[in-house]
This record gives structure tokens, C-alpha cells and sequence, in this order.
């Protein structure tokens, strides 16, 4: 099949600074896309130029068969998105919202009843869409952006950090949400987050990072090739053993942070059975783990997600 | 078109729903009404009535009334539009930009929205009329009001246009401070505007303000049929390249204004998408 999202030779310059650099990607239909990169990254000049916001300096992109640039309308009418600020207008109702949403997409006049009472089923607000948004809690307002963005039956749907500011357990909710939503009309899921345990359910994931893909694969595989155990060792002098470490096994790789030593070995077996024995210097903390999307993004763009630019 | 008609409904509706803003937009033109019609109507009246003997018995307040009427269309039209900005402010304007809409329905239904809600407050204005003891036809009444919301079209597209370039409010409140009462004052709506200096006198022709009042007091007070010695006397005498404008002109000239200011709009939209 056709991929739904092709992304071709994509660049975009602004005054002095080139914010992407000519990047290329297709997503599958019915696919969960992960896009992550650091701050700066150039990911939201990226999706602002998929989401026809944007013109391009160069390059194509063909969303659900339509040019990006040429058949605008055609684009917006095939995707919905769910921005990370609140675009909802809190004076209105609910309701109101949905069938302002119905009117901007010419959902046909039949049906509008019908999906509002649909959309409003699947996030939950079915009791609560004759009350004004402004009295709606932050997680009922993300859940009624959801709901929106739905109205219009999109292939695919862009989630601009969809839970950012959420408490856990609504975050938790809305990714119920969300996933429910996928298995029932099979969209397209395109999402960016900063929660990269969220990304976790992403088919396949993108990072892009100084205006360039630097890895896209899928989260296991990507896990794979961080490759061995990452362990966590906070010691009263990490320096010693910094040293210490780089001459007994070279093959490990150690990165400092703030109190801890982050050593990254291909099997967490021998690092115990020789290295922990021959370090004299008391060890006050000790974890060893599995490698996470977090260490995938720290070995490839060097930084943690939550930092900013470097 | 149904882009233009919803996005037209949303702010009536909350216009509808705003007391306060319902009620607050009537306190300049009633001041201004005490001021010019009560403290200044003996001498102009005096001033005119010793110009002209066509006229027996001059109502300043009656030739003053549909001036007052225009500066109401004129400050909740250009006030109106400050929603686009609020809608930019609370992120609502992304949602609108997002979506199929065309961006000259967009500007054309904000558009609609701000000078319907203008032409309503002017409306509302009317039921001053018995309280000031003046008087009008009814059908002039009736035919002053296309003029009215032609007027509020133009006047919120010029609105349209300064939000659209804005990104806050406060930029706003400045330039419409330092817009709105210069277009009041050189527009014929308080006072004659007919014996300016040349340099002034080419700001009130390009006032879009000017054709609408002009238009309006001579609809409204009857007074495109008094002798032209008479309309000389209260200013009706509007007069552009050595003729003096019809009212058909004024129409058209206001249709051209908003026609060229929409436009304006919409070229703004489409480049203020990100």
C-alpha cells in the first residue's frame, strides 16, 4: 500500500540558519509514528511544514495522496491535529466547539449530530457537553481536543505533545484514549512527546536532532543497537572510578552526570563478576537495567530528551 | 461559505452573551451626544440659521444624530475585530487556520462578524431617538440601514487588517487610539468638515468615515432633498476632484474601500499561518 505521509528531500532555511536539512521519510497507513528530537531540533518547523502551515524552502511532502503545498485544503481536510496549547475556545460549550469543528471541515449536516455524540463517547464527555470549556479540568480539555480532532474523520492524526502538563494518571487516561481510537477507525498516529516512555508504544520512531533523521527504526530495535546493560554506579569519587574504568574495560562506555556514572557494557555479568570487586572507592548507589529510549536518544543526539539545545 | 457563516455565528454568539461589552460600547457616543448635542447645539444652530434663510426651524441634534450613529459603528466595528487577536492570544485562531477554510472566507467572516455586531450597536443607538425629541422618517430610518452596515464593513476590514499584522492586544489599543479619533473628528460627523486646510481636507477624503456619514445625514435627516444653499449651510456639500458626491458615489466608494482592505486581510492571513 501507499504509504499515507511521504516526506521527500524536505528543507527549510530561514535568514542565517538552515532548520532542516533536506530530510526524507515515509509512515505506513494505520502506523504509530514517533517523532522525538531535543529542543530546537527542528521538529516543529518539520510538522508545521507537513501540516501545510509552512511553506518549504525545498522538497515534497504527500499526505493521504495530496501534494502538502499545492492541495491544501485537500491535506487539511485528511488530518487532524491536536496542538500542545489549548486551541479550544472556552467561552463556548462543548458542544459548541464540536459543531463549530463540523462547519470548518463540511462534515455533511446528517451526520454531524451523530459523531459529535461518537467522539464524545470515546473520550468520555458525553455528560459534560453542555458545560463551558472553561469550567473543564486540563485533562477534560486535552480529552475534547481529542474528541475534535476526530470530528472530521482524519487519516491521520498529529498529537503535538498531547499530554505535556497532565498529571500521570490522566496521562494515562488520555493514551487510553488515544489507543482505543486506533484500534477502532485504524488512523495514522503521528506524535511527538517528550515522555519517551509514551513514544514506547510507537511502531516506529524518528529522531531527528540539528535539522536531520539521525536514526529511524523501530523502539526495539533501536534499544538493540544502544545494545548490553546500561549501569547506573554513584560512587564517593566517580573520577577514580571514571579512570579506573576506562583501563580495566575499554569496551565500556562511561558518561558522567550529575553524581552518577552511567557505564554502558554489552553484558552486565562481567562488569559484576570483576570490575565491582577490584574498586576500593565506597559505592553509595548501584542499578543495573535494560537499555530504554532515553539511553537510544542520549547515545545518538548526546544529551538527554529534557535538556535544552547544547 | 459555510466556513464564512460559522466563523460569522461564533462571534455573534459571544458577543450576544457579553453584557458588559453590550453595555459599555454606549458610553462614548452618549457622552459625546451630551457634549455636541446639548452643549454645543445652541450655537450651532445659531451659526447655520444665520447662514441660510432656507431653513426655519434647525434641530442641530437631529443633523448631528446619524454622526453620532457612524462614530458607534465606527468604534465597535474597529473594536470588534480586536477578536481576531484574542483568538490568536487563546489559540483559537490555530484551530481556524488549520482547517479546509479558505483564508479570504476567513477574513470576509471575521469580517462579518465585527461589522454585524457594529450595525447591531448602531441599531440599538435608534432608541435614543424619542428620548432626544428629535424626529425622522421611517423610511428614511429604513433606508439608512444598508448604509450602516456597509459602512461597518469597511470600517471593520480596515479593523480586520491592523489585527491581522498584531499580536497583542496592547499594539492594538495604541494604534486604534491614535486612528479612531482623527477618523471621528475628520469625518463630518460632530461638525461640518467642508472649510479644512488642503492638507486636512485630504485626510477627510480619505477617511472612508466621511462618505459613510455623509451618506447616512443626508438618507437619514431627508436633507439630499433641501435646496443646495441649505446643504451648503450644514456641511453636505461634500465635494471630491470639484463635484460634489452622490450617494450612490459614497456607496461604491465604500465598497471599494472594503473590497481593497479585505484583501489586504486575507494576503495577511496567509502569510501569518505558522
Amino acid at each position: 500500500m501507499e504509504p499515507i505521509i511521504q516526506v521527500h528531500e524536505l528543507r527549510k532555511s530561514f535568514k542565517d540558519m538552515e532548520a532542516v536539512k533536506g530530510i526524507h521519510f515515509d509512515v505506513a497507513q494505520g502506523e504509530i509514528f514517533g517523532f522525538l528530537g531535543p529542543n530546537g531540533a527542528g521538529k516543529s518547523t518539520t510538522i508545521n511544514m507537513i501540516c501545510t502551515m509552512l511553506a518549504p524552502t525545498s522538497g515534497s511532502v504527500t499526505i493521504n495522496g495530496y501534494d502538502a503545498f499545492k492541495q491544501k485544503a485537500k491535506v487539511r481536510e485528511s488530518i487532524g491535529i491536536i496542538f500542545q496549547e489549548n486551541t479550544l475556545d472556552e467561552k463556548l460549550s462543548a458542544l459548541e466547539n464540536l459543531k463549530l469543528h463540523c462547519r470548518f471541515y463540511r462534515v455533511p449536516k446528517n451526520k454531524r449530530a451523530e459523531r459529535i455524540q461518537e467522539v464524545l463517547e470515546i473520550v468520555d464527555l458525553v455528560d459534560n457537553q453542555k458545560k463551558k470549556v472553561e469550567e473543564f479540568s486540563g485533562g477534560m480539555k486535552r480529552r475534547l481536543e481529542i474528541a475534535r480532532g476526530l470530528l472530521h474523520y482524519p487519516k491521520v492524526l498529529f498529537l503535538d505533545e498531547p499530554t505535556v502538563g497532565l498529571d500521570p494518571q490522566t496521562r494515562a487516561h488520555i493514551w487510553e484514549y488515544i489507543l482505543r481510537l486506533k484500534e477502532k477507525e485504524n488512523i495514522t498516529i503521528f506524535l511527538t512527546t517528550h515522555y519517551l516512555d509514551e513514544a514506547e508504544i510507537s511502531h516506529r520512531i524518528a529522531i531527528m536532532d540539528k535539522g536531520t533523521i539521525i536514526a529511524l527504526d523501530t523502539p526495539d530495535r533501536l534499544k538493540q543497537q544502544v545494545g548490553g546493560d546500561v549501569i547506573e554506579l554513584g560512587t564517593e569519587d566517580n573520577d577514580a572510578v571514571a579512570a579506573q574504568l576506562q583501563s580495566a574495560m575499554p569496551e565500556a562506555e562511561v558518561k558522567q552526570e550529575a553524581d552518577i556514572l552511567r557505564i554502558q557494557v554489552p553484558s552486565s555479568d562481567q562488569f559484576i563478576s570483576t570490575f565491582l570487586q577490584q574498586i576500593r572507592v565506597p559505592i553509595t548507589s548501584l542499578n543495573i537495567r535494560r537499555p530504554t529510549l532515553n539511553d537510544v536518544f542520549l547515545s545518538y543526539t548526546g544529551r538527554d530528551i529534557k535538556a535544552g539545545p547544547a | 461559505m459555510e466556513g464564512i457563516f460559522a466563523i460569522w455565528q461564533r462571534d455573534l454568539m459571544k458577543f450576544v452573551r457579553d453584557r458588559p461589552r453590550l453595555l459599555g460600547s454606549f458610553a462614548m457616543p452618549i457622552l459625546f451626544l451630551i457634549i455636541f448635542g446639548g452643549g454645543f447645539s445652541g450655537t450651532m444652530e445659531n451659526l447655520v440659521m444665520n447662514q441660510t434663510s432656507e431653513i426655519e426651524d434647525f434641530n442641530y441634534l437631529t443633523f448631528i444624530f446619524p454622526g453620532i450613529v457612524a462614530m458607534t459603528l465606527l468604534m465597535t466595528s474597529i473594536f470588534s475585530s480586536l477578536s481576531v487577536i484574542q483568538d490568536k492570544e487563546f489559540g483559537y485562531m490555530k484551530e481556524i487556520l488549520v482547517s479546509p477554510v479558505s483564508r479570504v472566507n476567513i477574513a470576509i467572516g471575521k469580517m462579518l462578524g465585527a461589522s454585524t455586531v457594529a450595525f447591531m450597536q448602531g441599531v440599538l443607538m435608534f432608541i435614543l431617538i424619542p428620548v432626544l425629541g428629535v424626529t425622522y422618517e421611517w423610511s428614511n430610518i429604513l433606508a439608512v440601514l444598508p448604509i450602516m452596515f456597509l459602512l461597518s464593513c469597511t470600517l471593520a476590514s480596515l479593523g480586520l487588517l491592523i489585527a491581522s499584522l498584531l499580536r497583542s492586544t496592547q499594539g492594538f489599543q495604541l494604534i486604534v487610539q491614535v486612528l479612531v479619533f482623527p477618523m471621528v473628528f475628520l469625518s463630518g460627523a460632530l461638525f461640518p468638515v467642508t472649510n479644512m486646510p488642503a492638507w486636512m481636507d485630504i485626510l477627510v477624503k480619505v477617511n472612508p468615515v466621511t462618505y459613510g456619514v455623509d451618506a447616512m445625514k443626508k438618507v437619514m435627516t431627508g436633507a439630499g432633498d433641501l435646496p443646495v444653499a441649505a446643504q451648503n449651510a450644514l456641511g453636505l456639500n461634500l465635494q471630491l476632484f470639484g463635484r460634489t458626491v452622490t450617494v450612490a458615489e459614497e456607496l461604491l466608494f465604500l465598497i471599494i474601500f472594503t473590497s481593497i482592505l479585505i484583501t489586504l486581510a486575507t494576503i495577511s492571513f496567509r502569510r501569518a499561518n505558522a
